[in-house]
This record gives C-alpha cells, sequence and structure tokens, in this order.
C-alpha cells in the first residue's frame, strides 16, 4: 500500500514539474519575492535616510550668521528654490527680528521651524533639523553657565544609562518579520498550482474517474496528493529561503544600524516550522479544489481562502495581534520565528501547540477529502 | 599631547556634558603636579563594567551590548610566569556581520586613556568604518581596566583654593609610586604594543586597521616598525613623530596661544569687541605671575562658598585646555577679557572643566614620559623648552617626578623615523595646541605609501572635527591612499567668539535694543486686538 | 467474469439502472448495446465501484465491488470514455504508472509496460509525450493501461467512438485476441457493425433494463428481423438514439 502511494506521489512530481504552470508559478515567486522585497527595502533605506546635504528655506539667516554656519557644517543649508538643480525640501527655518538682541541679553532667541510633520518623506530631515537646533542650544546654554563660572553638569541632574539588549539581529527583527511572512506564503503559493491541477484539474482531464477505477483506496490517493503538493511547497519554501539567503546580503541594512542576515539555521528551522504549514495548505487547496467544478474556478476560490492564513501571518509580523493568536496556525509559528530571529527564547508551547494545531486541520481536511472522493458528485463534478 | 575627543559636532543637551568633560582628558603637563593631586574619583566609576555576563558588556554612553574580554599577560615580558595582568579589551562588532578578518583598532591618547572608556566617541567618529569591520578597542596597559595606575590625590574644593607653588612634586609623586602594586618601570609602549598584538592574535584577526590619536599615534607607529605585516591600513591623527620628544610641546602651546590671538583680531566682531585682547592676555599673565588672585566665589558645582586662589598655573592652564576644544576655545577672548578686569568668573568656569577625573592614569603617563620622552631630551632641546612657560613648567615638573619614577631609557633606536610602505594618512590640525602640522611632517620623513592633510579649522583631533573620519572610512574601504581627496577638510566651520558671557552674534547697538524689543511688543499687542475683533 | 445482479441506481430525477442482471463470461466478448440515456455507463461505472447502487449487486470473478472494491478492481482493466491521458506522460509511464497501481513492482511493470507497448506497435510513440496525440494514438495508450496487468476483466466504454478505420481493427483484433486468451471482456457500444461483428452474447439495454440478451444471430432469430439493427430498434420500440 505504501508503495503505490509512492508511486503516485513519483507520478505527480514528474507531472508537475513537467507542468510549466505549477513550476513557473512556484519559481516566480520563491525568486521574484525576495528580489523583490529588498529593492523594496533598498528604495525604502533611500527614502528615509536624510539626504547628506539638505537644502531647506531659511529665512532672516543674516540675523543668526554663527547658527546658519554651524547648521552649514552639519550639511543643512539655504537652498534657492529658483535653483532647480537644488532639492529643497519643504521645511522654513525663521530667525526673529529680535533674534540678536535676545541672545546678547541672555534670553532665549526665538526660531520657528515651519514644516509638514505628517509627510513622512520629511520627518527624517525634520528630525535632524530639530536635532541640530538642540544641539546647538544646548552648547550655547553650556558655555553661557562656564562664562559664569558653573560647572554645566549641574544642569544635567540626571544621567541615563541604557543597556539596550537588542543585538543587531533583533534590530533588523521588524524587516525579517515581514521578510517571513513572505517566507511562510511561499508554502502556501509554490503549491497552489499543482494542488488544483492535481485535483481540479485531473477531474476535467478526466483522469481522476480512470484513477479511482484502478485498485487503490481513496485514502492512499489523498494522501500521495497531498505528500506531492507538501513537496511542492517545501521546495518553493527551500529555494525562497536560498533566494533571500543570496540576494538579502546585498541590501546596505548596515545604513539603519543593524543588519539582516538569514542564517543557516534560521533556515533549518523555518523548514521544520514550515513542514506543518505545508502539510495543511497542501490539504486546504486540494480540499477547496475538489469542491470546486472547474480549474478557474478552483483558482478564484483558492485566492480567497488563502487571504485567511495571509491575515494571520501579517497580524503576527507587524504585531498587531491580540495574544490569543499566537496559539493559532500560522501565526503562532510565525511568532516562535520572529523570536528567534530576535534571539529571544522560541515560545516552545506556543510552538507545539499551533503547529499541533496546524497538522489537526490538515487531517481534517484530508479526512474530508477522503470521505468526498467516495461521492459520486465529486468525482463526477454531477 | 593629550587626546580631546572634544567637540562633537552632533551633541544633544544631554551630551554636552560629555562634549566638555572629555576636557578631562586633557589635562596638561603642566598640571602633572596638580592632576597627580587631582583624584580620578570619577575614572574609577567609568571603569565599571559589567561582567556579569561572560561576553557581553555595556560601556558608559553607549546603550548597545558590546563584545569584551581580557588575556593575561606578564607584567614583565622577560619574566613569562611572573605576575600576569589583565588586558582589557572591547569590540565594537560591525554593523553588517560577516567575515570578520579585519578590524578597526583605535588607539587612545594620553598617553593614559582608557580606549574603552570612550568608545561612545569612537563609535560615533568611526559608524562608516562600523558598517562593515569591527573596531577594537584595547585599555593600553596601566589604563582603564588593564591594571590601572592611577595617583590618588586631593580632591575638587582644595583644586580651587590650592597654590601649585606649595605643591611638592617629589613627595606626591613618591607617595604615588608607593601605593600602586606594580613594576611601573613595565608600562611603556613597547611592552604595551606586545600585548596589542597579543589581543589581536587572541581575536583571531588576520589584519588590522589601525587609528592612533595623539600619543596613540607613538603606538602606531611602533606598531608600524614592528609588525608591518599584519597591518593594511594606518591612520594617525595628532601625530606625535618618532623623532620628537613630547615634552617640546611648549612650543606648540604658545603657537596656538598666538594663532588664537591672531584669530580674533582677524574676525570683525571678535576684533571690535576685544581690540586689545593680546595685552590683556600678557597683563593678567605678569599680574598672575606676580601673585595669585585670591577671591571668595561660589564653587562652580556645588555653588558653596569658597576660595579661589587664581595662579598663573591655573589662568594658562585652563586657557590652554579650552584650546583643545573650538567650540570651547570660542569663549577665551571672553574669559581673557574679563579676567583683565578682574573677574575671574569665566577662566574659574574654563578651570573648573579641568579638574576632577582627568581620566589620564598619572602613573602610566609617568612610566610613557619618563622613558620615552624625558631621557633623549637634549641640553639643547631643554634650554628651548624653558623659553616657554609651559615648556619650563613641564621641565620642572618631569625633572623631579621622573627622577622618582626611574624608568630606564628606550634605545636610541627608538627615535628614528618610521620606514613603511603600509597605506598611511596623517592628519594634522592647523590650529592644535598640542601637535602642530609640522609633528605630522616629521613623521612623513620616510613614509613612502602617505599623505599628510592639514585641516585649516581643526585643534587637536582631525577626524572628530572634520570630515577626516569619512576619509578614514575611505582609506578603510579602498586600502589605498590614492584617491583621497582633502578638499572637504577646507570647509569654514570657524565659529563667532563669545561677545559676552551670552552670544555669539553681533550685539545690537544699545540704542537699538529697546525700540526693537518695543516694536516686537507693539506688533504683538496689534495683533491679540485684531483677533478680538 | 462479470455478474450484475438486480442492480437499482436513482439519479436525481432518473432511474438510471432498474433491476439490472446479467453475466459476462470469460472467453467471452460481451456488448452490452443501447440508446443514449440506457444506463450503460451508469451500469459500467457501476461495476468499477465509482457509483454505489441503490440496491443489487456487481461482482467480478465472484468479489463483490460494493464489499471488497480494491481486490475486485484488480482483476479488472478498464478502457474509459473519455480516456483521460496524462498529457504530459509519455505512453510508457503512463502505462507503466498504472501498471503499477494494479500491484506490479517497478521491474515487472516496466517489462509488462514494455510488452503491451510492441504488441499495440508503439513502439515509435512510446516515450513522446501524449499531448498532440491522435486519436489513434491516444486509443491505443488507453487500451495498453487497460490491459498491460493482464487482468481477467476487460471493460471498455464505447471504444470505437472516434476511431478512423485502422485503428478500429487495430482494437476490433486485440479484443479477439484477448477473447482467445480466455478474458472476459464487456464493452459498451451504440454501433451495430461493431456489435454485430464482435460480441458472443450482446445485452441490450434500455431505461435501466435489460431488454433482451443473446448472441446478435439469435436477437435476430428471436425478433424476425435480418439485421441487428433492426432487431434492436424493434426490441427498445424507437428509433431514437441509433447511432449512425
Amino acid at each position: 500500500m505504501i508503495s503505490n502511494i509512492m508511486t503516485m506521489v513519483r507520478k505527480e512530481l514528474i507531472d508537475a514539474a513537467r507542468d510549466k504552470r505549477s513550476v513557473m508559478a512556484g519559481l516566480y515567486y520563491a525568486i521574484g519575492t525576495p528580489l523583490l522585497m529588498c529593492g523594496m527595502f533598498m528604495l525604502l533605506i533611500g527614502q528615509i535616510s536624510s539626504p547628506e546635504d539638505l537644502n531647506i528655506k531659511i529665512e532672516n539667516g543674516e540675523r543668526a550668521p554663527d547658527l546658519v554656519k554651524y547648521l552649514s557644517s552639519q550639511g543643512i543649508t539655504h537652498g534657492d528654490e529658483q535653483d532647480k538643480s537644488l532639492d529643497v525640501k519643504d521645511i522654513r527655518l525663521i530667525f526673529s527680528d529680535d533674534y540678536a538682541a535676545q541672545m546678547a541679553k541672555g534670553l532665549s532667541a526665538e526660531v520657528t521651524l515651519v514644516a509638514d510633520n505628517s509627510n513622512e518623506k520629511l520627518q527624517n530631515s525634520i528630525r535632524r533639523l530639530e536635532k541640530n537646533l538642540q544641539t546647538y542650544s544646548a552648547e550655547m546654554g553650556s558655555l553661557r553657565l562656564i562664562a559664569r563660572g558653573i560647572d554645566p553638569r549641574v544642569v544635567q541632574p540626571i544621567k541615563v544609562n541604557v543597556e539596550d539588549q537588542a543585538t543587531p539581529d533583533s534590530k533588523g527583527g521588524v524587516i525579517l518579520g515581514v521578510a517571513t511572512m513572505t517566507m511562510i506564503y511561499a508554502v502556501f503559493i509554490s503549491g497552489m498550482n499543482l494542488a488544483i491541477d492535481t485535483s481540479a484539474g485531473e477531474r476535467e482531464r478526466n483522469s481522476l474517474a480512470l484513477l479511482l477505477s484502478h485498485p487503490v483506496s481513496t485514502r492512499n490517493i489523498v494522501l500521495a496528493k497531498v505528500l506531492a503538493v507538501t513537496i511542492f511547497a517545501m521546495l518553493g519554501l527551500l529555494l525562497t529561503l536560498i533566494i533571500s539567503k543570496l540576494s538579502y546580503s546585498f541590501v546596505p541594512w548596515q545604513e539603519l544600524g543593524f543588519t539582516v542576515s538569514i542564517s543557516t539555521n534560521f533556515i533549518l528551522l523555518m523548514l521544520l516550522i514550515g513542514l506543518p504549514i505545508a502539510i495543511m495548505a497542501a490539504s486546504l487547496q486540494l480540499f477547496v479544489s475538489f469542491m470546486a467544478k472547474t480549474f478557474k474556478e478552483a483558482q478564484s476560490y483558492l485566492t480567497l481562502v488563502l487571504i485567511v492564513p495571509m491575515m494571520l501571518s501579517m497580524a503576527a509580523s507587524y504585531n498587531i495581534a491580540p495574544d490569543t493568536l499566537q496559539w493559532l496556525p500560522v501565526s503562532g509559528q510565525q511568532q516562535a520565528l520572529i523570536a528567534f530571529i530576535k534571539g529571544r527564547e522560541i515560545p516552545m508551547l506556543q510552538l507545539l501547540l499551533s503547529s499541533m494545531t496546524t497538522l489537526v486541520i490538515a487531517l481534517g481536511l484530508t479526512f474530508a477529502m477522503e470521505k468526498s472522493l467516495k461521492s459520486e458528485k465529486i468525482v463526477f463534478g454531477l | 599631547m593629550f587626546h580631546g575627543k572634544a567637540n562633537e559636532s552632533e551633541i544633544s543637551m544631554a551630551d554636552i556634558i560629555t562634549t566638555t568633560s572629555p576636557l578631562k582628558f586633557l589635562i596638561g603637563m603642566i598640571i602633572i603636579s596638580l592632576s597627580a593631586l587631582s583624584p580620578s574619583v570619577f575614572a574609577k566609576q567609568d571603569s565599571k563594567i559589567d561582567e556579569s555576563r561572560v561576553n557581553h558588556c555595556y560601556v558608559d554612553d553607549l546603550a548597545e551590548r558590546l563584545k569584551c574580554g581580557f588575556i593575561s599577560v606578564p607584567e614583565d615580558r622577560t619574566k613569562p610566569n611572573g605576575k600576569q595582568i589583565d588586558i582589557h579589551y572591547v569590540v565594537l562588532p560591525a554593523i553588517k556581520n560577516g567575515a570578520n578578518s579585519e578590524a578597526f583598532l583605535a588607539i587612545a591618547g594620553g598617553p593614559g586613556q582608557s580606549a574603552i572608556d570612550n568608545a561612545a566617541g569612537f563609535s560615533r567618529m568611526f559608524s562608516k568604518v562600523r558598517q562593515k569591520r569591527d573596531i577594537l578597542l584595547i585599555d593600553q596597559r596601566g589604563t582603564g581596566r588593564s591594571n590601572v595606575l592611577n595617583c590618588e590625590g586631593e580632591g575638587f574644593e582644595e583644586a580651587l583654593s590650592i597654590n601649585e607653588a606649595d605643591f611638592d612634586v617629589t613627595k606626591e609623586t613618591q607617595a604615588c609610586l608607593d601605593k600602586l602594586d606594580a613594576d611601573v618601570t613595565q608600562y611603556g609602549s613597547l611592552n604595551a604594543l606586545e600585548d596589542f598584538e597579543s589581543v589581536r592574535q587572541h581575536l583571531g584577526y588576520r589584519k588590522l586597521h589601525l587609528y592612533g590619536i595623539s600619543y596613540g599615534t607613538r603606538m602606531a607607529q611602533l606598531y608600524m616598525r614592528k609588525y608591518p605585516q599584519v597591518l593594511s591600513t594606518v591612520t594617525i591623527d595628532g601625530v606625535v613623530p618618532m623623532q620628537q620628544s613630547v615634552l617640546a610641546i611648549g612650543n606648540a602651546i604658545n603657537r596656538a596661544f598666538e594663532l588664537l590671538i591672531q584669530n580674533c583680531d582677524e574676525n570683525e566682531l571678535c576684533g571690535k569687541q576685544f581690540p586689545n585682547l593680546k595685552g590683556d592676555l600678557h597683563k593678567v599673565d605678569a599680574e598672575l605671575t606676580l601673585k595669585p588672585a585670591i577671591s571668595q566665589v561660589r564653587d562652580p558645582l556645588t555653588g558653596e562658598s569658597t576660595q579661589l586662589t587664581m595662579t598663573r598655573s591655573k589662568f594658562m592652564g585652563a586657557i590652554r585646555m579650552a584650546l583643545y576644544m573650538p567650540n570651547v576655545r570660542a569663549l577665551i577672548p571672553h574669559a581673557i577679557s574679563e579676567a583683565a578686569k578682574g573677574n575671574f568668573q569665566p577662566v574659574m568656569g574654563l578651570y573648573s572643566l579641568t579638574i576632577d577625573s582627568t581620566g589620564i592614569a598619572m602613573g602610566m603617563h609617568a612610566s610613557v614620559v619618563c622613558g620615552e620622552d624625558w631621557q633623549r631630551l637634549t641640553q639643547e632641546e631643554r634650554d628651548a623648552a624653558n623659553q616657554t612657560y609651559f615648556g619650563q613648567e613641564m621641565i620642572t615638573n618631569f625633572e623631579k617626578s621622573c627622577a622618582i619614577w626611574n624608568m630606564p631609557a628606550v634605545e636610541s633606536s627608538f627615535s628614528a623615523p618610521i620606514s613603511s610602505n603600509i597605506p598611511t594618512l596623517a592628519l594634522s590640525g592647523q590650529i592644535d595646541p598640542a601637535t602642530p602640522p609640522s609633528w605630522g611632517e616629521l613623521a612623513m620623513e620616510e613614509l613612502t605609501n602617505a599623505k599628510h592633510f592639514i585641516a585649516p579649522y581643526a585643534t587637536h583631533g582631525v577626524a572628530n572635527q572634520s570630515c577626516g573620519n569619512d576619509l578614514i572610512a575611505q582609506l578603510v574601504d579602498s586600502g589605498s591612499v590614492e584617491g583621497l581627496d582633502r578638499s572637504c577638510l577646507d570647509k569654514d566651520v570657524r565659529r563667532n567668539f563669545y561677545l559676552n558671557a551670552s552670544t555669539v552674534e553681533a550685539i545690537p547697538d544699545k540704542a537699538d535694543a529697546p525700540k526693537e524689543t518695543k516694536q516686537a511688543d507693539t506688533r504683538h499687542t496689534a495683533e491679540q486686538g485684531d483677533s478680538h475683533d | 467474469m462479470i455478474k450484475v445482479a438486480n442492480l437499482s441506481k436513482r439519479i436525481g430525477e432518473v432511474q438510471a439502472l432498474d433491476d439490472l442482471s446479467f453475466i459476462a463470461k470469460d472467453g467471452q466478448i460481451t456488448g452490452l448495446l443501447g440508446p443514449n440515456g440506457a444506463g450503460k455507463t451508469t451500469c459500467l461505472r457501476t461495476v468499477f465501484g465509482l457509483l454505489q447502487a441503490d440496491m443489487g449487486s456487481a461482482e467480478i470473478d465472484g468479489i463483490d465491488v460494493a464489499k471488497s472494491p480494491i481486490e475486485a478492481k484488480q482483476q479488472l482493466g478498464l478502457f474509459p470514455d473519455p480516456f483521460g491521458l496524462y498529457e504530459r506522460l509519455s505512453p510508457r509511464e503512463y502505462v507503466s504508472y498504472f501498471a503499477e497501481l494494479n500491484g506490479l513492482s517497478r521491474v515487472d511493470a516496466k517489462a509488462a509496460t514494455a510488452k503491451v507497448l510492441s504488441q499495440l506497435h508503439m513502439d515509435d510513440i512510446a516515450d513522446r509525450r501524449c499531448k498532440g496525440f491522435s486519436q489513434g494514438q491516444r486509443m491505443k495508450t488507453a487500451l495498453a493501461q487497460a490491459i498491460v496487468h493482464q487482468p481477467t476483466n476487460i471493460i471498455l466504454d464505447e471504444p470505437t467512438r472516434g476511431l478512423d478505420v485502422m485503428s478500429t481493427r487495430v482494437l476490433r483484433d486485440l479484443l479477439k485476441e484477448l477473447k482467445a486468451h480466455g478474458h472476459c471482456v464487456l464493452f459498451s457500444s451504440h454501433v451495430m457493425q461493431e456489435v454485430a461483428a464482435l460480441c458472443d452474447q450482446v445485452i441490450v439495454m434500455a431505461q435501466g433494463k435489460v431488454v433482451a440478451v443473446g448472441s446478435p444471430d439469435e436477437l435476430c432469430e428471436q425478433t424476425g428481423k435480418d439485421s441487428l439493427e433492426d432487431a434492436f430498434i424493434h426490441l427498445i420500440g424507437t428509433d431514437e438514439g441509433i447511432a449512425a
């Protein structure tokens, strides 16, 4: 009996490997997604880092030449809006009329910063400008105290020592969280075409009835199909991981001050954790496809059904999930993966439980499929 | 020739203290007597390192988790089985992890500064280098956590009231030596070099990129001489050439004083506000040379009433130290001008920055200077040094302390110029009060693959005050001095001088000022009126 | 031997099989003849266990299909309509696959496949993928699949549909050969010439019931007609559903 499962799995895999549609779907995803992510991250890194030279509009700069010069030494200069070659940010710095007078008296001199803080592209530039203004102000404050014979330390009553327990790896955890989502999704995408082809497709081509009329139990047929789709999904995952490992090393993460790298240990853990998910994905996709009448119909059903695991995974990676989610399939495993990336202890109980749930769902679906293959309706699409 | 990590260009309010307190690393040789007195209470505190977790630790002002450790080496390298001391190191791991076969070793100045205590500064300065390479910091033997040779002394309050003339250098130095549990003769640069190399081997780095600041440049040059095969690139910043005894620093200080006065004179605002700066300086100097000015003041830190004995030593020392940092330097003309009027408040402010916790391990400082600089000083050089106030003070003090420290002299070959073809970048600051550009030129003598850049507006420590750190990152990345472009160093980053105790901007004419304020107020009221309508 | 006893099956509103009984013997070719909608396909699917009868039973070599489907089906070869080829597999892979599913080891399956492929003169197309095959090539592939494991019973559902003359001849010869080897051959058809030329026994079906059973000659005799076609029309009582 085992041998005929293996016979069927072998046949399914040969069949699938020759099916351009199934292979390409998996390949496109496995190769395309990591590259796409890399491209996105590179773009993002370029976007959020404030440009080396920041051009803003400085009004009445002649009233505070020293501060203007200080800002210029920090790469922040006045840019003429007429000059099209310059990228002048929409940030205005206005010095008050009495700037010098207030300063000379030891009072606070007013500087007004006008900018739209909700503009993400400006936020870093605004922060950089604010930080420099504060630095300048603090430095002057200290020197004013020294000039009065006072040790500047007296105005810093508390010194906060921060001991950040993050590691360079865990700082990249947010990014990898999103990346893990795409990896988990690879499991769903890579096997999907094969799942449809071997169920709805097989029936559409009339080979399902033929197969069922041979001396093979429906259980074995279902198991063989689940196994074949699972193997395909896992291959897709493996490929995604390998491509990710290679391509992520080309992203200049260090400019964000942390590192994102995919270690061999992570790959192994991902494969281990991914296996139950792949089994569930396979049985879910086969089950839904058997319910559909045609290949096309199966595709549209599956697209809808796949939103569920995607939501779970997203919830986990963006950390917007209520605690109960950590016990659910997909999200539970993903949280464990994220914990691993961040160098925390893997929540074993959660991981085991969500993996168990995943397997139970897979088992249930497989059983239901076995039943349904005995039904005339499903087999002949009546 | 002390390392200042002065003038952080990016300092927040929280940082300002650490920005100014680096003066604590700048303790002058002239005040060696005093700094032998002034205790490193704070330095001791700084030396804490959380070693509860092996391999992980945190250092001051750096939030992130670092890799640290130590190796045990014989104190006397000729007696491998003798007393062992621990040499501590910290690795700031490269942001991009991967093959860490190369590290960037940053060597602190002093002599006597802890590299690890300055980790935050190094991390900030070399953030670009760190993207791809580990930064390695080693507490040189006798400093920081590596069997520090500190000389405890009197506290802060006395520091204001003491008259340095009454200070017995011989007695204090002897007291310090008696307290130290170490063979101080083993704490010279050559032994420390072997420690560095042992740490490199222990950590398994195939190659090192060196950065030496101030005295650290001497360590870097010794490294080039002894282990050229493990070096990829070298940067020496604030160069002490091998041919030069640091005790000739007096001329450099004088030069920096003159440049300051010249800068102020040439500056429209400063020249107008302090037309007689040079005269004021000489006047105060002369007066204090005659006798100290004694007054009752509020303690800069505690606010308690205390006596200030303003001596020539305090006055000149405070100004000398202020010259290290461009932002503090801006206050000097005002401070001198006020002192000439009999108000020593600003000078006391500057001076207070220099007193407590110098961060320099005076014992190790003496071991280096007495062994490597004192004895090679020729009579001619000694006479020359005695021409300047600072030179004279130093000669006098080291004559006494080195007699007690009793260091064997280094061989004469120690003073030979370094001959090397390792890609080397030498950096000098034009207005450096410790290591003038001419010293950098001297170091270049037999370097065949080197460039010497002079930053026109930098003091001591070019990498920290200009684009020098970017040039170093470029050097480390490319492994070659070709293509390094000095033009970014020319960017005019000079700041205004303080014209009074509050401002650096032109003070509006007294007639105008109230008028302007009034105008502003009127308009303000008018606006309010409008809104009511 | 295939034995069908009192089969009844409703599909929706239609009584597809209505108390159907017949026996197809070994060493004989049995034709299941009936107009469209007479229940031929339903009957055959029930024999394969793909459909479950409401009443009655189907036995293959005495094994009840409903009770022991695997064992029963092991003695069965199916030539389905439509063929249900795997387009991306070659005939050799296809045939070998089903041979293995019928319990042959990999090695045996390969040998049996090679044998049946040469028997059907398919060596030239044996290693091409089925996609793009002509109807004749497809038929041969399906036929090879049905007989590769040497089942005692072979069921063919409308085997000659869409075949050209040459292919039909190949099929006809093969069926005769199978019969000569003592196999039980059961096929459904509505082509009179086919049935008349091949069958030892004809079972005429209409509306899910057996209308008449006998050799073509017996049926002609029974109805007093000269041709099987006329006899058939007479038996089912209408012109409807007779294919050309």
